[in-house]
């Protein structure tokens, strides 16, 4: 909430919060002019889902999870991916239980675990030093530590892959490590994969929701926004089995009890339209992810011809970057602050851009282990990343 | 299996602040209505659309140059929502507010309801809830581990051969006192009020506000159908009485305002040391609303702004259409035998329907309260739909009053006459041989 304010400002190049400045594909847009026009569209929808909308979803993740999944039973529409993350640790997680929570994340998981009474448990992704090229990639869970996470008292661990903010895609071992001790200590997962169709060339979005055993514990988030750049209609669904949707049906009917009727339905349309091509290279699913490709090596090389030191994610639209390379001295400012805010607080007065400090997405802990990564935002129109080129490439200049 | 996993896979799997709150009464009708209604009078929506300028206003915001309307807005409220909402309800008010801080959207009055009582109730608070109420009102309070209190609006006998009217459902003053403790943390006002269609007296709402203030207690006042009051009666917010604004929530929805509840957009006004703390739940709940609504939706409050007042005002041609629609009903019940309390606001109405028991036989030892029975059997049977009044009543007290049923009359006349016939035919049938 904080560095929104600060960004809001024209005159700043704004890579910081996580949202598109590219428009929503055009027909889209089109769904929902027509659904709007549509009298009955404008009033009150079935509360877990607009059934068009749950179809179509159902028909989707069939497709992908090859798996039957019930629109009426398997799934909950939200308010956004957001909505889903709150409904499920409302419905299934309470004082007493623990819940992994892996480090850098998502920075909601954490108040939202301590609002249902839990205790967040974290763990880091650690570099694990492979050379000279960084790639998101290089951070990895260590299985001992994760294992010894684990207790009786564990109720969830939330897995993000893609992960935000560093853009890794959790490989199939990665995740039968984390499924065998789900398994063993008989662990929910959440799964929050809103960035599963920004997969880039040589890597594959894996659910795992999807590995034996693991379909019955998990509860997997999507999110419209980040599937259709469209973050502003805050659609999200949460899939997984009865047992422990209809826990989240619960939460939702005491919490806000239906989500928009005009924008489920367009949605539903979208979906319709993309999933008759999602044998075809034109499907948005991943015309967008090859779009988001080029202008992830685009600003892999700006932030490299700086000296700035990108880590190359393998997924998502953001780009940590090691700043520390820039040896800028902040040691005059406020020391109790990390070292990321401050470098981030100065790069928006001085530089006239804006990125995220890395530390915001740790617990106490690893707040030191990452304060010298501030994260980018790369689903920017040309216009933007032009003007970010401009700050980059005269950034020696002025700090010589 | 260890004992210590044993014992976990022997618990449920779901929280415990879900028990008790897992039954949903608009679930099972929604559900019944789409299956065998054929005149849906149930659930409470237009099925007219929003007026036009809105519908345009729409149009026009996901269609503009702006596509950043698609994205992300201010998590707390859309910046020309927000300022046109401070602006409308501070006129009406007679107070400054800051858009900022007075003020914050949600997704629709339901949201923030659920705000209301995540940030102000916890366990070993309680909440007054005036009976019949709002559904959610319970479960909300249940939720947040609060312990509800009710006290009911009692039927004052009518004068011999005139209809009932939801002014003649009162609270005892002497009762409601004695629902105040030093365990009561808020108290839910709804005016005008569902089910009944009640618009509180300045007289009544001072009666509450004199027992808030003196027992510190906070207000949560829905006033969703503010502009839907009836026979030039005036709706009175709480917050305007002496000692309640910095006590009280207002909550409002652009759904009832403008006949857009597929919209879903809300909002809460009231002071910043309130609202502070809607905004902390906001933010680890929701967080952001949906952008396009909300720039929709400020356009219309500034259309009505302009015209406040006027004759081609929506707040005022919306109650119009709707008096005449309630006259309507009201009528048509009252013909065959079904005794409607005429309601002095919203766009529901409550009948007796102790006439047509006969139709419904009584099951004795059932579980479930009589009106319910009835409203199934009537959907199912008739075609028509409605909601049983026990469904805004504690536990307790659900077969208090279980023969009457509420029925919303925001619809066309094509609707309202549809009704019309059933009932007409229905009474013919009871009637003859």
């Amino acid at each position: 909430v904080e560095f929104t304010k600060v960004a809001a400002d024209p005159s700043i190049v704004n890579l910081g919060q996580g949202l598109p400045d590219i428009s929503p594909p055009s027909y889209v847009k089109e769904e929902l002019a027509k659904a709007a026009a549509v009298d009955r569209l404008n009033q009150y929808t079935r509360g877990f889902g607009h059934p068009p909308l749950v179809k179509a979803l159902s028909q989707v993740y069939e497709r992908v999870c090859r798996r039957k999944i019930d629109p009426l039973t398997d799934i909950l529409v939200t308010v956004g991916a957001y909505g889903s993350l709150f409904s499920t640790v409302q419905a299934l997680i309470e004082e007493g239980d623990e819940v992994i929570i892996i480090e850098p994340f998502y920075d909601c998981y954490e108040p939202m675990v301590k609002m249902a009474g839990a205790k967040p448990v974290f763990i880091p992704l650690r570099y694990k030093n492979n050379g000279n090229s960084a790639s998101s990639a290089d951070w990895v869970l260590d299985p001992d530590e994760l294992a010894n996470k684990f207790n009786s008292k564990t109720k969830a661990i939330i897995l993000n892959t893609p992960h935000n903010p560093i853009g890794k895609v959790f490989t199939r071992e990665e995740l039968q490590v984390i499924a065998d001790l789900c398994i063993k200590h008989d662990t929910l997962c959440i799964s929050d994969e809103v960035y599963e169709w920004l997969v880039y060339k040589g890597n594959k979005h894996i659910k795992i929701a999807t590995l034996p055993g693991m379909w019955e514990r998990t509860v997997t988030i999507g999110s419209a926004g980040k599937t259709y750049s469209v973050t502003g209609w805050k659609l999200g669904w949460s899939i997984g089995p009865q047992n422990l949707i209809k826990h989240l049906q619960v939460v939702h009917q005491n919490t806000l009890y239906t989500c928009p009727t005009p924008l489920q339905e367009a949605l539903a349309q979208a979906f319709w339209i993309d999933y008759k091509r999602m044998d075809d290279p034109d499907c948005y699913f991943y015309s967008l992810s090859r779009e988001l490709e080029s202008k992830r090596d685009r600003m892999a090389q700006l932030l490299q011809e700086a000296g700035l030191k990108p880590v190359i994610p393998d997924g998502g639209y953001f780009m940590i970057v090691d700043v520390s390379t820039l040896n800028v001295d902040l040691s005059d400012v406020d020391e109790k602050e990390p070292y990321d805010y401050k470098f981030v607080k100065w790069m928006i007065t001085s530089k006239k851009l804006s990125a995220i400090p890395l530390s915001a997405f740790c617990g106490p802990e690893t707040k030191r282990q990452f304060e010298k990564y501030i994260r980018f935002c790369f689903i920017k129109k040309d216009s933007t990343l032009d003007a970010a080129e401009v700050i980059l490439k005269n950034w020696n200049k002025q700090t010589a | 299996l260890s004992l210590s996993l044993q014992a976990k896979m022997s618990r449920p799997v779901q929280a415990q602040r879900l028990e008790g709150i897992d039954k949903n009464i608009w679930v099972e009708f929604v559900k019944l209505a789409a299956t065998y209604s054929m005149v849906n009078l149930g659930q409470g929506f237009p099925d007219f659309p929003p007026p036009d300028f809105l519908r345009e206003a729409f149009m026009r915001a996901l269609s503009g140059e702006n596509h950043m309307l698609h994205q992300y807005t201010r998590a707390f409220g859309h910046p020309p929502l927000v300022k046109i909402l401070a602006q409308f309800f501070g006129k009406l008010l007679g107070r400054d507010l800051d858009p900022m801080t007075n003020v914050m959207v949600t997704v629709g009055a339901y949201q923030a309801l659920f705000c209301c009582f995540q940030a102000f109730v916890e366990e070993g608070d309680e909440v007054i809830i005036i009976e019949p109420f709002f559904d959610c009102y319970e479960q909300m309070v249940k939720m947040a581990g609060g312990t509800p209190v009710f006290v009911p609006l009692r039927l004052k006998a009518p004068k011999d051969g005139k209809l009932t009217s939801s002014a003649d459902w009162q609270l005892d003053p002497t009762e409601l006192a004695s629902k105040f403790s030093e365990r009561t943390k808020a108290i839910v006002l709804n005016s005008p009020n569902n089910p009944l269609g009640k618009v509180f007296s300045r007289g009544e709402l001072e009666l509450i506000a004199d027992l808030c203030v003196k027992h510190d207690v906070l207000c949560i006042s829905d006033e969703v159908y503010e502009w839907l009051v009836y026979d030039g009666k005036e709706h009175i917010r709480i917050a305007s009485l002496r000692g309640m604004w910095d006590r009280t929530v207002i909550i409002g929805s652009a759904g009832k305002t403008f006949s857009a509840t597929g919209w879903k957009v809300g909002w809460t006004v009231g002071p910043n040391r309130l609202l502070q703390h809607l905004r902390t739940v906001h933010q680890n709940s929701v967080y952001h609303c949906a952008t396009v609504a909300q720039e929709a939706v400020a356009q219309g409050f500034q259309r009505e702004l302009e015209l406040y007042g006027k004759p081609d005002s929506y707040f005022i041609q919306l109650p119009k259409e709707l008096q005449q629609k309630r006259d309507w009903l009201v009528q048509s019940l009252d013909a065959v035998g079904m005794k409607p309390i005429v309601p002095e606001g919203t766009y529901f109405l409550v009948a007796d329907i102790s006439e047509f028991k006969s139709d419904v036989p009584d099951v004795p030892d059932s579980d479930e309260p009589y009106d319910s029975r009835f409203a199934k059997w009537m959907v199912k049977n008739k075609g028509l739909a409605a909601i049983p009044l026990s469904a805004f009543y504690c536990g307790a007290h659900k077969n208090k009053y279980n023969h009457f049923i509420r029925f919303c009359f925001a619809k066309e006349e094509a609707t309202l006459k549809a009704a019309n016939d059933i009932l007409q035919k229905w009474k013919q049938e009871k009637t003859s041989p």
